[in-house]
């Protein structure tokens, strides 16, 4: 049980320390360490579930089983990345004076204060508790997403604590509903929040009132997902935080708030019905995906572009375990992975494009290739990645989730003219083929968009003035490694996580 | 004890009544330090509902809960708003996006909402406290439209905590409150989240010299 109080007490205790320390050196070695700290005690969780299985600790406060130990891998992997990119990044921010050195801990602080949050979000088994710590992850990202102190940081930085609020309340009214179900199925009710509990008794409990609190939990988490139409917050948040921070976001954030509602998907898939849930997240993911891939063709500012992008791939996930079935619950688990990897890889080549040329605006970034030849690799890979184009681990997820698709359909999903002529079930065949054409031609929409203002930016001949050499930091280190992870994973992905993958998804899947 | 339930059932619904009475005043108030006081006074009757709640079915974690509410929402947050309040120099909402009567009308749809939505699942609930899960929807439906109607920011976080003050309603009287971490966790991200907010419109009032959420508008697509 060491590796669990690990686990806690590496960001906690670091995190404090952050709060005493000033030196830069200092913060970063104290960053590195608890990082180190996290990653193997999440190495010895993976091998102690792979082995035994889940298992619970601290007194039922804790349970880890293959789906959370997964999630922890993907924090582990990106915030491992997030740690040596800041090394060369802040230390530029504090030189170049845009951040005060002074104010250097405070981000440190609150950087792994939501670490904190993420990790407890991860493994803690009541998900009362879970709500708590992804409310603190909003708390502690705000003022992240603020640190600049501009104007516009200060807009995205309210919308994002006010909307994220608002719709996590309604997640938490959906935890009330859910403990409200539980009340006539368990003895116990002190444990009737525990996901332990709820699956043992989740057959007995009321449908009607889960399927209420489903739809409260899919709203609120989804805002945090960055879900059509709850997305609004998301594309001005994603510019104006510092390059790490939108890494964590978009890497780690996005998936922690879709293990929430996955976690609850399968108490609810046990009492109601799977199509009733399939048929609500593959809305969603629709709604999502078709709308961020038209976002992502008018835009002319490139971070705004990558959020987009970012809706698009949720989207694409949120189909994958709308459609389920095995296929389609392994393509969007693994598609979360692929999308962690690809977005922080985009977000820190956008970071060092920024710090470049001083602007945001697509049309005004020429010749990266020139000016950082490391850079441009970069923006090209995790761009290729993002399109879902071989041979990045991408594509395989993606044309799972689109067979999956092809294959079964949208489950609950039908529609009926006023007379009820007409009925199209989106699982019969013609439905299967809509849907597959919608799901392809927003995946090349999103394609054609990305890859043409990639291509814009990284050739052509780089304006006046702008320095025209890279050297190599530290900071490239996760890009090059980031980069070799996604094209390995299309062939081959580590003995651990298939494991991983495959009993997360027997989890998930209900016969 | 079929008397006493059925009265103190009575005294709940009665208290959870208050609770929504007060939430239509604060839609009808124009001052934001009315608002203010008026959220506190919700928060007061909040806190008797609970110890009601707490006394009638002998569950001695609720009055800790109830505690808890009186100290954090009737006095320290009131007391952050005032003192953010007075910082401003604007004390009042002088453009609504829905006037007073408009708001009010949308208020009383919303209830109607709220019990309808729950029909369906108030019978599974306990006898004592049956009408108050509909009570506690319509007051989050209501801090919603607040959040959604009003333009200045500390009105918008007064939506936030009237919401909040329907969550805790829900979940005192429709599960006799949910665990106690569960709780306790619940208390301290209100604390924080409102000291942010406060400092955030603290900074909003620094760099765009007014809280009017809708100059917020440098970023759009």
């Amino acid at each position: 049980m060491i590796e669990v109080a690990a686990l806690v007490a590496a960001p906690l205790f670091a995190g404090g320390l952050s709060l005493v320390v000033h030196r830069s050196a200092l913060l970063h070695a104290i960053n590195l360490t608890s990082m180190a700290i996290l990653v193997t005690a999440e190495i010895m969780i993976t091998s102690a579930v792979l082995k035994d299985g889940p298992f619970t600790a601290l007194e039922q406060l804790v349970y880890l089983d293959a789906l959370s130990t997964f999630i922890l891998f993907i924090i582990g992997a990106v915030g491992l990345a997030c740690s040596f990119y800041m090394r060369s990044y802040m230390d530029e921010q504090v030189a170049r004076g845009i951040v005060a050195p002074t104010r250097l801990n405070m981000f440190f602080f609150l950087f792994h204060m939501f670490l904190l949050a993420m990790v407890v979000a991860t493994i803690v088994n009541s998900v009362g508790v879970q709500w708590v710590a992804i409310e603190a992850t909003t708390l502690a990202t705000t003022f992240l997403i603020a640190f600049w102190r501009r104007r516009e940081s200060l807009e995205a930085g309210w919308k994002y604590l006010i909307l994220c609020s608002v719709g996590i309340s309604l997640a938490l009214f959906g935890v009330v509903l859910l403990y409200y179900s539980s009340l006539h199925a368990l003895s116990d009710v002190g444990q009737g929040l525990n996901v332990t509990q709820l699956l043992i008794v989740a057959d007995r409990l009321n449908p009607h009132v889960l399927k209420l609190a489903f739809i409260f939990i899919l709203v609120g988490y989804g805002t945090k997902v960055g879900l059509v139409p709850m997305h609004s917050w998301l594309p001005d948040a994603y510019t104006e935080a510092p390059a790490p921070v939108v890494a964590m976001l978009a890497g780690v954030l996005e998936v922690v708030s879709v293990y929430a509602i996955l976690r609850m998907r399968v108490i609810v898939d046990h009492a109601v019905s799977f199509a009733f849930t399939g048929g609500l997240l593959a809305l969603f993911g629709f709604a999502s995906l078709v709308t961020a891939a038209f976002f992502i063709l008018i835009q002319h500012n490139y971070k705004r572009l990558f959020a987009y992008s970012s809706i698009e791939h949720m989207g694409i996930a949120m189909i994958g375990f709308g459609v389920g079935g095995a296929l389609g619950t392994f393509g969007g688990l693994f598609h979360l992975l692929n999308h962690a990897f690809a977005k922080s890889m985009a977000f820190f080549a956008a970071g060092n494009i920024h710090r470049r040329f001083h602007t945001v605006e697509i049309g005004q970034v020429q010749g990266v290739a020139t000016a950082q030849p490391w850079t441009a690799m970069a923006l090209m890979i995790s761009g290729l990645a993002l399109s879902a184009l071989p041979p990045f681990s991408s594509f395989a997820s993606e044309v799972q989730v689109a067979t999956a698709l092809a294959s079964q359909g949208v489950p609950e999903m039908w529609f009926t003219n006023t007379e009820g002529m007409v009925t199209i079930a989106l699982s019969d065949q013609f439905g299967r083929l809509a849907v597959t054409a919608v799901f392809l031609m927003s995946a090349i929409l999103a394609f054609g968009g990305l890859m043409y203002r990639i291509t814009g930016m990284v050739w052509g001949t780089p304006p006046e003035g702008i320095l025209r050499e890279e050297t190599w930091t530290v900071g490239h280190l996760p890009v090059i490694l980031l980069a070799g992870a996604l094209v390995v994973f299309s062939v081959f992905l580590p003995p651990p996580i298939r494991q991983l993958l495959e009993q997360a998804t027997t989890l998930l899947v209900i016969q | 004890m079929q008397v006493l339930s059925y009265s103190g059932s009575q005294l709940v619904d009665l208290c959870s009544a208050l609770l929504l009475l007060t939430c239509f005043a604060i839609v009808a108030q124009r001052r934001l330090s009315a608002c203010v006081d008026l959220f506190a006074l919700q928060s007061a009757f909040l806190v008797v509902t609970a110890a009601l709640v707490a006394y009638l079915t002998g569950n001695q974690h609720i009055y800790i809960a109830a505690v808890l509410t009186g100290v954090i929402k009737v006095i320290i947050i009131p007391r952050v708003l005032k003192k953010v309040i007075d910082r401003l120099n604007v004390k009042r909402e002088l453009v609504m996006y829905v006037n007073v009567p408009a708001g009010l009308l949308i208020c009383g749809g919303l209830v109607m909402l709220a019990f309808f939505i729950s029909e369906p699942i108030i019978p599974l609930g306990f006898l004592l406290t049956r009408d108050s899960l509909a009570i506690a929807l319509a007051i989050v439906l209501i801090g919603f439209f607040t959040m959604i109607a009003r333009q200045k920011a500390v009105t918008q976080l007064v939506g936030f905590l009237v919401l909040e003050n329907g969550l805790f309603l829900g979940a005192t009287a429709a599960t006799y409150g949910m665990p106690l971490i569960v709780e306790l966790g619940v208390f301290f991200d209100v604390l924080i989240a409102t000291l942010i907010a406060g400092i955030y419109t603290n900074r909003l009032q620094d760099a765009f010299d007014s809280v009017d959420t809708n100059r917020l508008t440098v970023l759009k697509e």
